[in-house]
């Protein structure tokens, strides 16, 4: 039972501690610049674990993870500005996501949609989402203090502060580690719920929904849980992204942010939590140093990293190496494993 | 009175619209069930072969009713050729494939044409009715739209490629054993829905004019026509054409286009609620 | 057949699929502990009745009745927890999991980890597959998916299990061993068997139901009904259908 336990938590552990030696020493060894860069690859690995974990984890597809992400970032922004502290808002907006989540979800499950419809209902919400905010320019679109700002978006959203020295603004090296802490707890708070009952529920489901049913398990509501938390966790990353930002408009709902995120998941691997951190990583990096050269216009570098992966790599970019190099490392070292495939 | 008269042509255009941008995505899901993420790029296409080629002196009605549907028709085979076709059996990739070329047709023709409206005028001027104003071109598209629709349930009645297509639709897995290369079916159903795409993009281009980004603005709706309307092309084009477009052009009335968009979904949302399979997978299950 | 002694009921249970009635005003009995084979020709209701059963399909009208609870309008899942096993044609498994994890998880719905791992070794056991415990399911043959399978649906421990053609692609062998295993679980639990066929109801049924375009047609035990003029006629005519 122990070794079980600890072969459960080897991966998670190893990850942890790589996170957290890198939450200690990267504002220590790195220059602003570098930090404030690293920042934006934290909140943008919180976005991708919304959506590995409710993909690979409870096998529903969302094509408009982007919601999420913008919801939570126009909730935070229109709190944070009209209550002048900033932890309250974070949590309204993760709230707010988790029963927008709740809501759709309702709709989605409840009709027992299947894959398509689900991906096109997701999809089709997120663009309505991006042209409603697109239509609040006017000066009537407004909530308390903050205007809408419609495809302005909304400037001067407060930087995050720590919630026990509210009123005080984090520096770039404190920001990075409060987020780095989030996204290390809210990693490790999913491994440990994958590893639960309710977990290993959802990972039935995501092999065998009829079956899964048949065994008494009301399928419906498990996807419902998955998808708010997906959700909650994707406007936590969208609140901390405006608050990074100080900016937000709406082009955060654009179909562009909800592709990302997905390219990142099937890159990293459909099915793990690390792979599409990775992703993120890699693929932004990638971006990075295209955007500088100007040359190559992101969306065909996105459409055609998307199409190769459907295409060539359904596994996913990380898993078929690792496969590869486990398969020479075995080719060399004879078979020692149970020749299981 | 006028009046009156006014509201209806306003209704029959927006249903008209939601028909002609969703036929070709109904034909492509009803024969694959597959929905096609990059039918607004298509469309998007079908406005740029109407730009660029008047721009060249050709004929207006020869670019738009003829030359949009070729092009992008053409290169709807050649998508489903060069991606599609390696995708069969697995739906939710050659979503993503779509999705991927969706993106990657909006950054070519950025790159190409730069991210700015391109016009096209009008063939058509105003019709005064009373004292209020209908262009003559919306009154154009309601017919078009009317019959493109038509034309669509008389090929699918009447022929041996609609019989094929209706088999098809019934059960995929048969039509092989009706003598039928499936392969052949498959990609003439691409292409021919990407040749609606296009039409419709061509038709709609005098309106709203050509802009890379133009197929966001147009498949949210396009999407929900079909996703209520079911797998039957025809009657599930039409009622949920008809359904939403009618209370999405009462709400714009009342409160403006904005929230006439997110009614429709609400609205499809309810639907598809209660109708899990779309309208048709209920109600018309034996109609085409 | 006295009230008190049946398990399941159903009354005037009716499915219609728009013009069709597939299945027309069903009154069926089933008693606490009894096997009863449902057979019949395609088309004559049987699968339709038991998906009204199971949940799969929600009757158009009519009551089902399981230990004196209304089932009928409710989901599967539902139906499930009041203490009904469901086993589907097509065998529904993880394919991806060894099979003793696949019958653990069904046993996990109800109780503690400790507790569904010996359920788990005695429904493997029971049906005789303790050598297929740490197979992937997936790489199993049919019969012995199907075995799993039921292992797997009681494991949930029901009191009613509802069977849809279990036999179907067994060898001889695996076909004994279910018999044995279903000889063996009546009078411990109620079954519902579809199934088509008859060499194998022969060896497992003591009660069977016919039913013909949408109705039982008849009711009773296996040597009335193999001798019945008119089953047999049901079936010859169901071959001149299948012909025309």
């Amino acid at each position: 039972m122990l070794s079980k336990v600890s072969k459960d938590w080897l991966g998670a552990g190893f990850v942890t501690v790589l996170g957290l030696a890198i939450l200690i020493f990267v504002p220590i060894l790195f220059d602003l610049f570098e930090v404030l860069q690293m920042t934006k690859y934290v909140v943008l690995s919180l976005f991708v674990l919304s959506l590995a974990y409710i993909w690979g984890f409870g096998g529903i597809l969302s094509f408009g993870q982007a919601g999420f992400f913008g919801l939570g970032g126009y909730v935070f922004a229109v709190a944070a500005i009209n209550m002048g502290q900033t932890t309250v808002p974070f949590l309204i907006a993760i709230g707010a996501c988790a029963l927008f989540a709740a809501a759709l979800g309702y709709f989605m499950f409840y009709g027992r949609l299947n894959d398509v419809y689900l991906g096109v209902v997701t999809l089709v919400v997120t663009l309505i989402l991006w042209k409603l905010i697109n239509h609040t320019a006017g000066p009537e679109y407004i909530i308390g203090k903050a205007r809408l700002g419609g495809f302005n978006g909304i400037p001067s959203i407060p930087i995050m502060t720590l919630p026990w020295r509210p009123g005080q603004e984090m520096e770039p090296a404190q920001m990075f580690q409060y987020f780095m802490a989030i996204l290390i707890a809210v990693y490790v708070l999913l491994h440990a719920l994958i590893k639960s009952k309710f977990g290993r529920v959802a990972i039935s489901i995501r092999e065998n929904e009829v079956r899964t049913g048949l065994l008494g398990y009301d399928v419906r509501f498990y996807k419902l849980c998955i998808f708010s938390i997906g959700g909650a966790i994707g406007g936590a990353a969208g609140a901390m992204w405006a608050s990074y930002q100080t900016f937000v408009d709406p082009n955060i709902f654009s179909l562009e942010w909800s592709a990302k995120c997905l390219i990142w998941v099937m890159a990293g691997g459909v099915g793990t939590l690390f792979g599409p951190i990775v992703g993120v990583l890699a693929l932004e990096y990638l971006s990075f140093q295209l955007g500088q050269t100007e040359l190559i216009n992101n969306l065909i570098v996105l459409g055609t990293i998307l199409i190769f992966l459907v295409l060539l790599l359904p596994k996913g970019l990380f898993p078929t190496a690792r496969d590869l190099v486990v398969k020479v490392w075995r080719r060399r070292g004879g078979s020692t494993g149970k020749g299981s495939p | 009175m006028d009046f009156s008269l006014v509201v209806a042509i306003e209704l029959l255009r927006e249903v008209a619209g939601l028909i002609l941008i969703a036929t070709g995505l109904a034909v492509i899901f009803g024969m694959m069930r597959v929905i096609n993420i990059a039918h607004g790029e298509f469309m998007m296409l079908g406005g740029y072969t109407v730009v660029l080629t008047t721009k060249l002196g050709v004929n207006i009605w020869v670019a738009i009713l003829i030359l949009a549907p070729l092009a992008v028709g053409l290169f709807g085979i050649i998508v489903e050729r060069l991606i599609i076709r390696h995708l069969y059996g697995r739906i939710i990739d050659s979503l993503l494939a779509t999705w991927g070329l969706s993106l990657f047709l909006i950054g070519f023709v950025t790159v190409v044409f730069g991210n700015t409206v391109e016009g096209v005028s009008t063939p058509f001027s105003g019709l005064a009715i009373g004292q209020y104003t209908v262009a003559i071109y919306t009154l154009f598209l309601i017919f078009a739209a009317m019959a493109f629709i038509a034309s669509v349930y008389l090929t699918l009645r009447y022929t041996k490629a609609g019989l094929i297509a209706r088999a098809t639709m019934q059960n995929p897995d048969m039509v092989e054993c009706l003598g039928v290369n499936s392969k052949i079916v498959y990609m003439a159903t691409f292409g021919i829905g990407a040749a609606f795409a296009g039409l419709a993009g061509g038709l709609l281009a005098p309106i709203s004019g050509v802009v890379p980004g133009m197929g966001a603005l147009l498949i949210g709706k396009a999407f929900i026509t079909v996703v209520t309307g079911g797998a039957a092309v025809v009657a599930g084009t039409l009622s949920a054409a008809g359904i939403l477009g009618t209370i999405s052009q009462a709400v714009t009335f009342a409160s403006g286009p904005v929230f006439g968009d997110a009614t429709l979904l609400f609205v499809a949302l309810i639907l598809l609620r209660l109708l899990p399979q779309g309208i048709t997978g209920r109600i018309f299950t034996r109609s085409v | 057949m006295t009230a008190e002694r049946a398990i399941l009921t159903t009354s005037r249970l009716t499915m219609r699929f728009g013009g069709v009635v597939a299945v027309d005003q069903v009154d069926f009995t089933l008693k606490t502990g009894e096997l009863r084979c449902l057979i019949g020709p395609n088309g004559a209701g049987k699968s339709t009745f038991f998906k009204c059963l199971t949940g799969q399909l929600k009757p158009t009208a009519g009551s089902i009745l399981f230990a004196d609870r209304e089932l009928s309008g409710k989901n599967t899942h539902d139906i499930v927890r009041q203490g009904i096993g469901i086993k589907t044609q097509v065998p529904n498994l993880f394919d991806g999991l060894p099979a003793r994890e696949n019958i653990a998880l069904s046993a996990r719905q109800r109780h503690s980890q400790k507790r569904s791992e010996e359920i788990t070794d005695e429904m493997l056991e029971l049906i005789r597959i303790t050598a297929l415990a740490h197979r992937e399911v997936g790489s199993l043959a049919h019969g012995e998916r199907q075995l799993i399978e039921l292992a797997m649906v009681l494991a949930g421990q029901p009191r009613l299990v509802l069977l849809d053609e279990p036999a179907a692609g067994m060898t001889a062998e695996e076909r004994g061993r279910l018999a044995s295993a279903l000889r063996d679980l009546a009078g411990r639990m109620s079954l519902i068997v579809v199934e088509h066929d008859m060499q194998f109801i022969k060896d497992i049924a003591t009660e069977i139901t016919v039913f013909h375009r949408g109705r039982v047609f008849i009711e009773g035990d296996v040597a009335e009904i193999m001798a019945h003029h008119e089953v047999q006629e049901i079936y010859l005519g169901k071959e001149a259908d299948g012909a025309a």
